[in-house]
């Protein structure tokens, strides 16, 4: 009676866990690298009904974020302009008014126009977050969080396209050290903007402004140099900045 | 067991390149992995809604009434009580003059005149206000008001109101954008800007 069983059945087992290692290995990489925001939404460029030129209306004529988007001061949500507002500029005989790139435009607001519907424009929501998060814009922008920190340099964009990850891991991120975001609210809109750029005795006039102490006292408990963090960590004080961790800050 | 692993490294290779690196561009809607809970059926700022006939989910406050805390921008004939100064500019069928008893003129407004000024008027008006804002730098339209011109200079003050308001020629109203309070914020800055030049 000769061996029923060949003799690499003996490593059968062993080459069945180190295959499964490496396929589960595989699944894990995959599942770490692409089942984040940092892959399913950061690149996200969809074509709009205008092609609005941001770095054009933005950054070329220096024209601020609040021209269109003018409730963030005021609102939780930031609006996209109604049609009125490039209407002030692209109506009959202004800018660029017989563009073909506007012909959306003209069929909602001009009712001489061909196709005259008065249809809102349906533009494409690029940054969202999910229905139970709830992102207040005028918590933020009015306590020196930068349009920038959440939505890239808008100002240079061709075409806006979503670079942050705006994760709920991106959120705590600030949240839990708000010090290397804040920054004075003269210069929320400013995407350019960085602390090197900021005057000491500049800043401590405006710190006194708000504070209630005298600049020359603040200048002399402040920093020789002011950084982003020296800033951050000024301003998080003299606004009492708290910045919530609880679920209940956003989810409810 | 060699040829399993030249598989699953050619499964790799295959996962990798039809992954792609993070960030990189695409148009089509992003992918959602776990989906639970991200829509509710509710409305949404300046999304659509099928729950109501014209699919808009933005609605009109009902006729006669504003929401509580808010100051729409209405017209006397849109609610005819309260301070009609303050929220037109207008006496009866004239411009009045003068700023609205609900508008204190104090260094803060002026400030948030020359912050709102710098926001929604510069592109035309400049930052001076002398009519050479960027817009007459790149595109030949017919000129913009230079409102340090002493006509301007002489509009009574419920005129400039008025004008930000409803818009006058090319420029479009801008009521809509820049709430009543900031309107007034910007005609007394104007003011500064006209004494400005005046006393150069």
């Amino acid at each position: 009676m000769g061996n029923i069983f060949p003799r690499w059945l003996n490593f059968l087992p062993l080459q069945v866990l180190i295959a499964l290692g490496g396929v589960g290995t595989l699944i894990v990489a995959v599942i770490w690298y692409s089942f984040t925001p940092k892959y399913t939404r950061v690149g996200y460029e969809p074509q709009q009904p205008i092609p609005f030129d941001h770095s054009l209306h933005a950054g070329q004529l220096g024209m601020d974020c609040r021209y269109c988007h003018s409730n963030v001061e005021e609102s939780s949500h930031s609006n996209i302009p109604n049609a009125q507002v490039c209407w002030n500029c692209h109506g009959p005989g202004k800018v660029k008014s017989d563009s073909p790139k506007l012909a959306v435009l003209r069929q909602a607001m001009d009712t001489n126009s061909d196709g005259y519907t008065g249809e809102p424009i349906r533009w494409v929501q690029i940054h969202e977050t999910p229905d139970y998060a709830y992102f207040n814009h005028s918590a933020h922008v009015n306590r020196g969080v930068s349009c920038v920190e959440c939505h890239g340099k808008v100002n240079e964009m061709a075409v806006v396209s979503h670079q942050k990850p705006l994760s709920m891991g991106f959120c705590l991120d600030c949240h839990r050290n708000p010090e290397s975001r804040l920054r004075p609210i003269d210069e929320i809109t400013n995407l350019d903007w960085t602390a090197h750029d900021l005057d000491r005795d500049e800043f401590y006039a405006y710190l006194a402004g708000k504070t209630g102490k005298s600049a020359d006292e603040l200048k002399a408990e402040g920093p020789e140099k002011i950084d982003q963090e020296a800033l951050g960590a000024y301003l998080k004080d003299a606004w009492n900045i708290h910045p919530p961790q609880d679920c209940a800050a956003c989810h409810r | 067991m060699r040829w399993f692993f030249l598989i699953l490294f050619a499964i790799a290779v295959m996962l990798a390149v039809g992954i792609g690196p993070r960030g990189e561009k695409f148009t089509k809607p992003p992918l959602y992995v776990f989906p639970d809970m991200d829509w509710q059926y509710k409305l949404k700022f300046q999304k659509p809604s099928d729950f109501f006939a014209d699919g808009q989910g933005a609605r009109r406050p009902v006729d006669g009434t504003i929401p509580l805390g808010y100051d729409l921008p209405l017209t006397e004939d849109d609610f005819p009580v309260g301070d009609t100064y303050y929220r037109t500019g207008l006496f009866g069928d004239f411009y009045g003059d003068g700023m609205p008893d609900a508008v204190a003129v104090d260094e803060k407004l002026l400030m948030r005149g020359k912050e709102r000024y710098q926001i929604y008027c510069t592109a035309c008006h400049g930052t001076s206000g002398n009519g050479q804002g960027v817009v007459s730098k790149y595109w030949q339209i017919p000129p913009t008001a230079n409102l340090l011109d002493p006509r301007v200079a002489g509009l009574p003050d419920g005129q400039i109101f008025w004008t930000i308001t409803h818009g006058k020629g090319l420029m479009g109203p801008y009521n809509g954008a820049v709430p009543i309070e900031d309107r007034w914020a910007i005609t007394a800055y104007v003011r500064v800007l006209q004494g400005a030049a005046a006393a150069k």
